[in-house]
């Protein structure tokens, strides 16, 4: 008898957890704001903080929007999100919408990130490798979706290497270091963003590395992209996020510090890393370009070289470079840099 | 050998009729909604990428299902030697039990991609750490259902052979063994289609080659076609497995599952 | 004043089942104890360095103390991944369960499903979770759905197998009684497959909480495995390790306490193991 009851108790615990889970809902945002579902391109990162900074001193709900900041799955998820419509505006890697524009996905860029790309290749010095040239035949461990394993035929080709001619390893993301800590492999490809946490495992004095840009890779990195049919049914919207969040990029670039705690109260992060994180994304931010015509100024020679290395390397195109960016939304007047 | 042959057809035709009735009903939803191919891709699409020779060149099939299906097979049969060796190793000796069982539980509650870098360091990448992965990851259901099997013996069989005076190892070997090989199969049926998980996983965390590798390849480039392939590839690996162990089970216990079901 | 009295004895016995079981288990404790020794001592013996390895000790510091340089919010992340994973298990319990008998009850349904099941179980859920999360967006009932579709396939296979093994004989004597389909199954089947079933749910139980971190690597900004895979990229190994411990003995206790139910409704299956 007394089985019986327990197992009749435990069957209407299980049941009723059940029914309770299948009636869940999320919960829902005041109804005055116009609400946007921003998608980044991956987990957090320092250069993440600037839309946190935006989200605390209330930039957004000044511009009249509620902006859910959802965490990302790469850049070519975020291509595949804004297409779906799930999600408003995205961050991405500048290949990946252009490639897939060709695909049918009906994507453009609006504004840029990092005006410097910031691909680059990390190895230890003693492996004798100074320059692009010297990665043929050499093993290279970097995860698939990684924008670098993308645009490396691009870049090879670029400088006279033989982009078959080197071994690609797939690993987890967060394998990168261990990768080449544990000279598994002889180079890794990470963004220049990532040397903080390198030098965490090798010595700055024994870590060597070559930026791309260096050497003529002088593509767009991280933009920020939204769907056509955004661009036509709501451009007002457009203008007021990215009004908000070069705002806070410019609070950002003169405030990191600061913007690093805000960071910390959002999510779980280890502030002294993160800072040095995004200390190293300042130096991408700081050119000629942002300086005189201001942060997330689409420069069309730029943009036309992505677009050429693209339709060179990738996937040919057949539409215009114009398609695949509008800048009418960026602020007015730009926030510049000063450096 | 027709009957038996007849038999058979007979057995897979209703599953072979759901499963192109399922391949219809996606063509048709992927038609009729327009659905874009990186969002979701035909099973035409899906084919063409596996079987059309211009297109599947490309992507050098054999040799990475040639890679993986090493991984699963070599993983599959470690854990189920070893696996069953340390179930008969905890249920023999409680003092085993008590020493092994809370490491054993312990461990299998983490996720193993967690400790990605930690395996790269350790073990490095290649055939061996991905066996390694899978077996960690599909060794568990094989202990737990062996134990099981090996415990659940009646009580008055047991005290029926006690008073016939059998030692422990009789007991072990004539009837606890034998009362288990049920729940053996179904530990290693589950076990089966974990090593296709944990081949890939173990791919994931660092490979050059194997369907895991592609699969990552392919997402880079949202090749959405490539990636159900390789998607289709792994369940079809696991599926034969999975029927494989479902054959030897009535080999070896031909009087279990003759249900007459009205 | 006999309220009192039961409740009083409730107590008394709770008590001594605590204390037994720490006595009868001793040696378990004293194993994992072992483990955590011996990690500590390894890694500073052999320098091992933080980002490969850090010490049980400095993850355990990150738990509870805190830390100057991060904010990690622990209470909040244990809470959302704990949440995720006992639902997830309650779900994946019953709808295994439920699903395995309509399998056994009908043929057409199993030819229909298990081809699916097994497929669906070989896929690697690391694979698909970003494909299930672009269709289903973000929330905790994609977080469910992954970690139900990572555990139900033993709790499937196992009552499948326990409704399934029974002994001819006893079949075709209740058939003989003209005992129908229901009553055999209510009757014969389902006691019977009570031992496989609580095997399923032990399985069930450690990969209900793996698939709820792996839910997390992919579909969510809250949780155990978003302090994992957020740590990671700063190669932050301490807060790893902390989340990491929390997961294995969140798993490990829901095991003990399927076990505990197991031990609870078949008492008679563990009086043969005092041998």
């Amino acid at each position: 008898m007394k089985r019986k009851v327990l197992l009749s108790v435990m069957i209407m615990i299980l049941s009723f957890t059940t029914i309770w889970a299948a009636g869940q809902t999320e919960g829902s945002a005041p109804a005055e704001l116009e609400k946007v579902d921003f998608l980044l391109n991956w987990k957090i990162t320092g250069d993440h903080a600037v839309y946190y900074v935006a989200q605390k001193f209330g930039w957004f709900q000044e511009e009249g929007l509620d902006v859910n900041i959802i965490v990302g799955q790469g850049s070519g998820y975020s291509v595949q999100a804004i297409d779906s419509g799930k999600a408003d505006i995205a961050i991405s890697d500048a290949p990946v919408p252009i490639t897939n524009r060709e695909k049918g996905a009906n994507v453009k860029i609006i504004g840029i990130i990092f005006d410097k790309h910031p691909n680059c290749s990390f190895f230890w010095k003693d492996s004798g490798i100074t320059k692009p040239q010297d990665l043929a035949g050499k093993t290279i461990a970097v995860p698939a979706t990684d924008g670098h394993k993308v645009m490396w035929p691009a870049f090879a080709k670029q400088v006279g290497v033989d982009p078959d001619s080197v071994k690609f390893v797939n690993i987890e993301p967060a394998a990168k270091v261990s990768a080449l800590a544990s000279r598994n492999a002889d180079v890794v490809f990470e963004l220049y963003t990532g040397k903080p946490f390198m030098e965490k495992a090798i010595p700055a004095d024994q870590l060597g590395y070559f930026v791309w840009a260096d050497y003529g890779f002088n593509a767009y990195a991280h933009s920020y992209i939204t769907s056509d049919e955004t661009i036509a049914s709501n451009p007002e919207m457009l203008r007021k996020f990215l009004k908000a969040v070069y705002r806070a990029w410019d609070y950002t670039l003169q405030h990191p510090e600061e913007a690093i705690d805000i960071l910390s109260e959002y999510h779980p992060i280890n502030k002294a890393d993160y800072l040095a994180n995004l200390k190293v994304v300042m130096e991408f931010f700081q050119t000629d370009r942002y300086k005189n015509n201001g942060i997330g100024y689409i420069d069309p020679t730029r943009i036309r070289e992505t677009y050429n290395l693209v339709d060179q390397y990738q996937q040919k195109l057949s539409f215009p470079v114009e398609d695949c960016y509008d800048d009418s939304f960026l602020p007015s007047p730009m926030y510049k840099y000063n450096f | 050998m027709g009957k038996s042959v007849t038999a058979f057809i007979k057995k897979i035709a209703p599953k072979l009729l759901y499963f192109f009735l399922f391949l219809a009903v996606w063509q048709a939803v992927v038609m009729v909604f327009k659905i874009k191919v990186f969002i979701l891709p035909s099973p035409i699409a899906v084919f063409q990428h596996l079987l059309d020779p211009s297109i599947a060149v490309q992507y050098d099939w054999w040799h990475h299902i040639g890679a993986t299906l090493m991984e699963v097979l070599v993983s599959f049969a470690a854990t189920a030697v070893v696996g069953i060796a340390l179930a008969i190793l905890i249920s023999w000796s409680r003092l085993f039990s008590q020493l092994l069982s809370p490491i054993i539980i312990l461990f299998n509650s983490l996720p193993k991609i967690a400790l990605a870098p930690l395996f790269l360091i350790w073990f490095g990448y290649g055939f061996l750490p991905n066996i390694l992965v899978a077996f960690m990851i599909a060794f568990f259901p094989v202990i737990i259902n062996t134990s099981a099997g090996l415990m659940a013996v009646e009580d008055d069989l047991l005290d029926l052979v006690r008073y016939l005076n059998a030692s422990k190892l009789q007991v072990f070997m004539k009837i606890r063994i034998p009362n288990s090989l049920p729940y053996i199969f179904a530990g290693l049926k589950i076990s089966a289609t974990m090593c296709v998980v944990g081949s890939i996983v173990g791919e994931f965390i660092a490979a050059e080659k194997g369907l895991g590798y592609l699969l990552r390849d392919a997402q880079a480039f949202i090749d959405t076609p490539t990636m159900f392939a390789c998607l289709l590839l792994l369940s079809a690996i696991g599926l034969a497995l999975f029927s494989f162990i479902g054959f030897l089970e009535k080999i070896c216990m031909p009087w279990e599952h003759v249900q007459v079901e009205k | 004043m006999e309220k009192f009295a039961r409740v009083s004895a409730t107590m008394i016995k709770l008590g001594r089942f605590v204390r037994r079981s720490v006595v009868d288990n001793y040696k378990s404790i004293l194993v994992i104890v072992g483990f955590f020794l011996l990690w500590e001592f390894s890694v500073r013996i052999l320098h091992t360095p933080e980002f490969v390895l850090p010490t049980p000790s400095s993850a355990i510091a990150h738990l509870f103390f805190k830390q100057a340089d991060a904010n990690y919010n622990w209470a909040l992340h244990i809470r959302t991944t704990v949440y995720e994973f006992l639902i997830g298990f309650c779900v994946t319990a019953v709808s295994g369960v439920g699903l395995a008998i309509v399998i056994v009850w009908s043929k057409r349904f199993k030819n229909l499903s298990m081809p699916m099941f097994t497929f669906i179980n070989s896929l690697p859920i690391i694979a698909i979770a970003p494909i299930i999360l672009l269709w289903m967006g973000y929330g905790i009932k994609t977080n469910i759905l992954i970690a139900f579709l990572v555990s139900f396939f033993p709790v499937i296979i196992n009552t499948m197998t326990g409704l399934d093994s029974i002994e001819d004989d006893l079949l075709d004597l209740v058939r003989y009684l003209h005992a129908s389909k229901l009553q055999i199954f209510l009757k014969i089947r389902i006691p019977n497959s009570l031992p496989y079933i609580f095997s399923g749910l032990k399985i069930c139980s450690t990969m209900s909480i793996v698939g709820a971190i792996v839910g997390e690597f992919i579909a969510s900004d809250r949780g155990l495995g978003y302090i994992i895979i957020n740590s990671q990229y700063a190669m932050d190994t301490p807060p790893i390790f902390s989340a990491l411990i929390v997961i294995s003995l969140a798993g490990a206790a829901l095991y003990w306490v399927v076990a505990l139910f197991e031990r609870l409704l078949m008492p008679w299956a563990f009086k043969s193991q005092k041998a």
